[in-house]
């Protein structure tokens, strides 16, 4: 529940406090929030199948986060960042799908 | 990601919903799903698990909205990668460049048209200038300008057409420009006909005494009458008196209709 509100009140805060991003972080921002999404669907799956470990998803989160940072910053490094974080974007969304799939199989029985 | 370590989660979609043979232990297999979200929901419970969860998902709410925000209300080059910067860069150079093109085409065809504009007004003050000549020539306008006036008496009678056409002859000789007699203007195919005392020009009768009104330079006008054994002379043995007066300013305003020709077309382009 507590959970539910943190992402409450980031949204909230996000809209409403319009923070300036630096420019550095910039482009690396969506595919983050991507990343951290997976994080999350993920955590909740795991959270239904009862083998949910806070440690466990700090360091999933913060690892997908950087790694996918760091994935496309190699890509613009190499001259192919936007190729491969359309990669990303499609790696992280099927896992995202599958999740969501065994969530609904716990949540609805189908 | 967090269920990394999971097996289950290579688990291939069509696989059994529970998890008899997940290697969990039993008890945990008999709370579903749907209890265990309800638990944690419901009634909310402040452990470290759930603060942290609640920070990160803080922080993924934040970067949601602060990338929603940015994506919706400022303009698409913002979340434009460096690539894309470039092609659009290059592509606005592009249109610069076409329309710059563009606007020099049309300052030249303008400069042109200016031109072009301004030739046909000059040729358009030339054909005016050139009537106005031709038209003191064929006599269908007034003119005015420095001349001289000569006056023919002829009390006995005695002065003869070809005598006043001799007078004409003179003054074209010497650089008449414009001429009217007694209110007729003279004319390249003026004739006088009839007989001394009874003289007519182009069929009109004119009376003594006759008055020549001519534009030209008076200082040769006049010479030219006065010359020994010229117009003067011989108008005066047949005792009329001449008289010639110079002026500054002459009028020739008897005018002529102008004639369209029937047949003869202007040869020149």
């Amino acid at each position: 529940m507590i959970a539910v509100l943190g992402l409450v009140v980031g949204v909230v805060v996000g809209l409403l406090v319009r923070p300036e991003v630096p420019a550095v972080v910039e482009p690396y921002l969506p595919i983050a929030v991507v990343a951290a999404l997976d994080a999350v669907f993920g955590g909740l799956r795991a959270m239904l199948d009862g083998i949910f470990v806070d440690k466990v998803f700090v360091v999933s989160f913060l690892s997908n986060v950087v790694v996918a940072a760091l994935i496309v910053f190699l890509g613009d490094k190499l001259g192919v960042g936007a190729q491969l974080s359309t990669g990303v974007v499609v790696v992280l969304g099927i896992r995202i799908f599958s999740n969501a799939a065994a969530i609904r199989r716990h949540v609805f029985r189908a | 990601m967090n269920n990394d370590e999971n097996p289950r989660s290579e688990q291939p979609e069509g696989g059994a919903p529970a998890a008899p043979d997940a290697p969990t232990p039993p008890p945990a297999a008999e709370v579903s799903g749907r209890q265990r979200l309800k638990a944690g929901l419901w009634p909310p419970r402040l452990s470290r698990a759930q603060l942290i969860v609640a920070v990160l998902l803080f922080g993924l709410g934040l970067g949601l909205a602060i990338q929603v925000r940015s994506t919706s209300d400022d303009s698409a080059l913002r979340g434009a990668r460096q690539e894309d910067l470039v092609r659009i860069l290059d592509e606005v150079d592009d249109r610069t460049q076409r329309l710059e093109d563009e606007k020099q085409r049309l300052d030249d065809q303008r400069t042109e048209l200016e031109n072009s504009s301004d030739q046909a007004e000059e040729a358009r003050k030339q054909t005016l200038e050139k009537e106005r000549q031709l038209g003191i020539l064929a006599g269908t306008v007034a003119a005015q300008g420095p001349g001289i006036t000569l006056t023919i008496t002829d009390p006995s009678g005695a002065v003869a057409p070809d005598m006043l056409l001799d007078a004409i002859q003179e003054l074209r000789a010497a650089g008449a420009e414009a001429i009217q007699v007694n209110g007729v203007r003279v004319v390249a195919n003026t004739y006088f006909s009839g007989d001394a005392g009874d003289v007519e020009v182009d069929g009109k009768k004119i009376e003594a005494p006759y008055e020549f009104t001519v534009i030209g330079k008076p200082q040769d006008l006049e010479p030219a009458l006065n010359i020994p054994g010229g117009v003067v002379q011989t108008l005066e043995k047949e005792q009329a008196t001449v008289l010639v007066e110079r002026s500054d300013e002459i009028v020739v305003d008897a005018l002529r209709p102008a004639q369209r020709p029937d047949y003869a077309r202007s040869s020149s382009p």
